[in-house]
This record gives C-alpha cells, structure tokens and sequence, in this order.
C-alpha cells in the first residue's frame, strides 16, 4: 500500500518540525509547528526531492505562514501540471 | 579628537579602482550610481534555460575582461583574480604610487576579501570530472581556485613583499578586508595597503544553490521597498589604495578621503536571519572607533539588499544606534545599480561613499516603489542628492551574522 501524497508531505514537515507525523493537521503552519525559517527553506528542498518537482517561485513567499494543507495541495497540482509530459525527468 | 586616535597613523585612501556591472573604471560605477541606472540586466549564461534567476548584475560583454591579460596570466588566472587585478591597477594608477622604489614594494600590502574565490573554475573543472566524464583536470586548477589568488596576482603584478592575505567573511569580506589594512597602517606594520574586495561566482552550481535558498528576486532589487523580493546577485571588484596620513603627506598625494575607524562583530545567532544587536554593536564600535558621535554622521550606505529579513532589521539597528538623529540621516541602498557581489559587495559601495564625501552628493536608493512602513528612514528615494556630507558610514552584514561597519570623513584640511 503506498502512501498519499499528503502522508508523504505531512512526514516531510514533521520531520523538520521534529514532531510525530500524526501531530501535523491541514491547518497547522509552519510557525505554529516551530520550524525555523530555514528549516522552511529545507522542507521545500525536501519537498521537491521527494516528488521529483519543482517549486513555484512565489516571490517573497513567507513560508513560515504556510498550511501543511496548502503545501500539499501545490504538490498535488505541480504533479498534475507535470503528468501530460511524463516523458522525461525534467532534471 | 581623543588621545587614542591621535597617537595612532591615521589612514587615508589615495587610489580608487572598479570593474562591475556598470564597466569598466570606478568613475563610471559612481556615475551610474548618481544617475540611477540599474547594472541588472538579463542573464547571460549558457545553462540559462535549466535556472529560475532570470536577471543578475553582469560585467558588461564589451568591457571585454580577458583582453587586459596575457595568455600566461590568463591560464592561471579565474575571473575572481581578473577583476580583482585590473581594480588595483586602476587604484594604484591614481594614487600616483611607484612599486619599482623598493622601500615602497618591501612594504606595500595586499588584503583582499572575497566569499568563495575561484568558484568558476571549481564549477568548470567539476563539470569536466563529474558530467563529462573527462578525466583530464587542468594543472592550473588549484592556483585558480584557491581563496587567496586574488591578493597574490596583486602582489605579483607589482611585485609587493609585504603580509597579503584573503578574507572571507561572505558579504561583509570586504569591509572585514579593509579593516584588517587599516589596523596594519595604524599599527606601523606598513604604510601602503592595495585593499578591497572581488567576487565572480555566477556559475551553474552557484546561481543553483542561491535558487534553492529562495532569496533571490525574480527581475530586480528593491531596496527597502514594500514590494521588496529579495537580493540580485551581481560580480566585480573594488580596489583602494590605503595609506598613513603621513606617507601620503610626505609624497604630496592628493587624498580623496579618511578612513577613520571601523567596528565588527557577530551576531552570535543564526546562520541567516540577521540579529539587531550584533548590527549594534558594530556600528557602535565604529563610531568610538573614529571618534565620531551619531550626530556627525550624514549619510550611511546601507547593506540593503532588498530581502525582506535584511532591510527591516537594518532599519532597526539604525534607529537603535543614531535615536532621534536617524530621521535625520541620508540612508541608500546602491544594490540595485551594482547587484549583491557578497565579497565585493563592500567594496563596491565604498566607491560610493567615497564620491559622496568627495562631490558633496549622496546616491539614491532605486527602484524604491512602494513605501514600507517598518523601513521609515530617509533613503533618497527621490533621486540623487546634493548634501554636505561630514562622515559616512558603510554597512556590511553577512550570513553567518559576521558584521563589518566602515567610518569615513572627507579627506582631512592641510
């Protein structure tokens, strides 16, 4: 049984919130779980590592302020924008 | 004037020299800096296709760099030494020094600061090694590469014998650099120091780790700007000739302005995000250092580089330093002419304090479009402005929370 994209992402934050997967909800940010403005950083890192994406530059985002529920929901559509040419890694 | 001050060499600058994205020549940078015209420009590099940053603040193609070496020089030479070297000639040109007097060469010199040093030819050599599958790596890659090439190709063009030596202290190396020359002057260990600051580091794996830092802006600097994105990234050098107040004296140099003391510190914090107090306690050191009270200082160039952590806090730091008098300084930004050239990036900007000191003129702060209401201090926004300038001071903060902060007063009355 594979995990779901939101498994897989609420694990990545709460790993760089150093807390239990289970204590990551949709609504929770990136302040609210105490992860450092550079362990933000690091989870976009993570993020696009883990599903071989990459990021939407949104200028001057603040990523502390970021929903686990909202990341989730850009990873779902950069996957869903990058499946029609899944010919080859863009890497 | 304390007694401290007074029984110590006093250090003046004596020679200017640039190579940014503005060309060729310190004159030119400091024109492009008065009239407001942006060094940002499109990114020119061959993987500009697999990178995000779009814009960077490039030496002009026309300033054709490599034509100024031989092709000895040139095949131990990284870019980083480059721009470094033809900035020195121009410092040493006008400062009207002669290093064939072997007095003059036993002494002289060289402190350079730099963040990464010869990262184009580590880029260059690794590509070769690792995606083309090429074995052969060239011999020269180590003498390219190592941080302290820039102050040794200086000292080899003049043939200098003095103690030279790199410092790297990311984006505030060159003001860290050209404090460790002036305690040199003022300590007697010389009186001539070729000082300043080189960066060139727009390579692929470079531009891609700043990527992935999420700093970088997508089409400008905006310094101070409520519509701030963050930091351009930009190349180049700035050279000075430092000297004692006598050695220049002695020689009837004209003297283009005083360095009059400095103040560093770290923030002892974070690894990025920078910290108000240890900004503090630089400035502060830098005024006791030169003897200045807060309210001799008119204008301050700013570090601002135009993220949104850097111009709040720096904002906050000139309040907490200069009180009341900070509504009342002229405070400027010019990394939207030059970009952030981290190790050069001091260097760059004392070019324009320098001028600001020398023509009664203080810089602007461009592209500021949008006022932020956390960064509330005067940062000539408007244009160039003519103003008397008594003492100047120069911001260099640096990740890793390393601070370097630059005192300067006009060159001192016969």
């Amino acid at each position: 049984m594979t995990d779901t994209i939101e498994q897989r992402v609420f694990r990545l934050i709460a790993k760089q919130a150093k807390v239990d997967p289970s204590e990551v909800r949709a609504d929770s940010t990136m302040a609210s779980l105490n992860v450092p403005s550079l362990g933000a950083v690091e989870l976009i890192f993570d993020l696009e590592d883990e599903f071989d994406i990459s990021f939407p530059d949104n200028e001057g985002a603040d990523f502390n302020s970021e929903t686990a529920g909202h990341l989730v929901s850009v990873v779902e559509k950069v996957l869903a924008d990058k499946a029609p040419a899944s010919g080859g890694s863009a890497n | 004037m304390s007694a401290r001050r007074s029984a110590r060499e006093r250090v003046v600058i004596t020679g200017v020299g640039a190579v940014s994205a503005a060309g060729l020549g310190a004159g030119p940078l400091w024109e492009a800096m008065i009239a407001g015209r942006s060094g940002i420009a499109r990114l020119r590099h061959p993987d500009v296709d697999r990178l995000r940053v779009k814009v960077a603040a490039q030496l002009p193609e026309s300033l054709a760099l490599e034509s100024h070496f031989t092709q000895d020089q040139l095949s131990i030479m990284d870019r980083v030494s480059q721009v470094a070297v033809v900035a020195a000639r121009e410092a040493v040109t006008q400062s009207g020094l002669d290093f064939a007097d072997a007095r003059l060469a036993d002494q002289a010199m060289v402190v350079v600061g730099s963040s990464v040093g010869g990262e184009l030819t580590h880029d260059e050599q690794c590509r070769r090694l690792y995606s083309e599958s090429n074995a052969r790596v060239h011999p020269f890659t180590i003498v390219r590469l190592m941080m302290n090439a820039p102050a040794s190709q200086i000292s080899m063009e003049y043939g200098l014998h003095g103690a030279s030596f790199v410092v790297a202290s990311a984006c505030a190396s060159s003001n860290h650099a050209l404090l460790q020359a002036v305690q040199a002057i003022r300590c007697g260990q010389t009186e001539v120091v070729i000082s300043g600051g080189t960066e060139a580091c727009l390579s692929y794996a470079s531009l891609r780790a700043w990527e992935a830092m999420r700093i970088l802006s997508a089409d400008t600097c905006r310094p101070f700007s409520a519509h701030r994105t963050g930091l351009v990234l930009g190349e180049g050098a700035a050279m000075f000739v430092l000297e004692s107040l006598a050695h220049a004296r002695a020689r009837g140099a004209a003297i283009l302005c005083e360095i009059a003391g400095g103040g560093m510190s770290a923030d002892g914090a974070d690894i990025v995000q920078p910290h108000m107090e240890g900004q503090v306690l630089a400035l502060q050191r830098a005024l006791a250092d030169a003897g200045l009270a807060s309210h001799d200082i008119d204008y301050i160039n700013a570090h601002g580089t135009g993220t949104r952590a850097n111009d709040v806090t720096e904002t906050r730091t000139l309040h907490a330093v200069f009180g009341r008098h900070a509504e009342k300084l002229a405070v400027s930004s010019t990394k939207a002419i030059h970009g952030h050239a981290l190790g050069a990036t001091g260097a760059l900007e004392l070019v324009a304090v320098v001028g600001a000191l020398q023509h009664a003129v203080v810089p602007p702060t461009i592209n500021l479009d949008a006022p932020d209401p956390d960064c509330d201090l005067d940062y000539v926004a408007e244009g160039a402005r003519p103003m008397p300038v008594r003492a100047a001071i120069s911001n260099s903060f640096a990740f890793g929370g390393l601070n370097a902060v630059l005192a300067l007063t006009p060159a001192p009355a016969d």
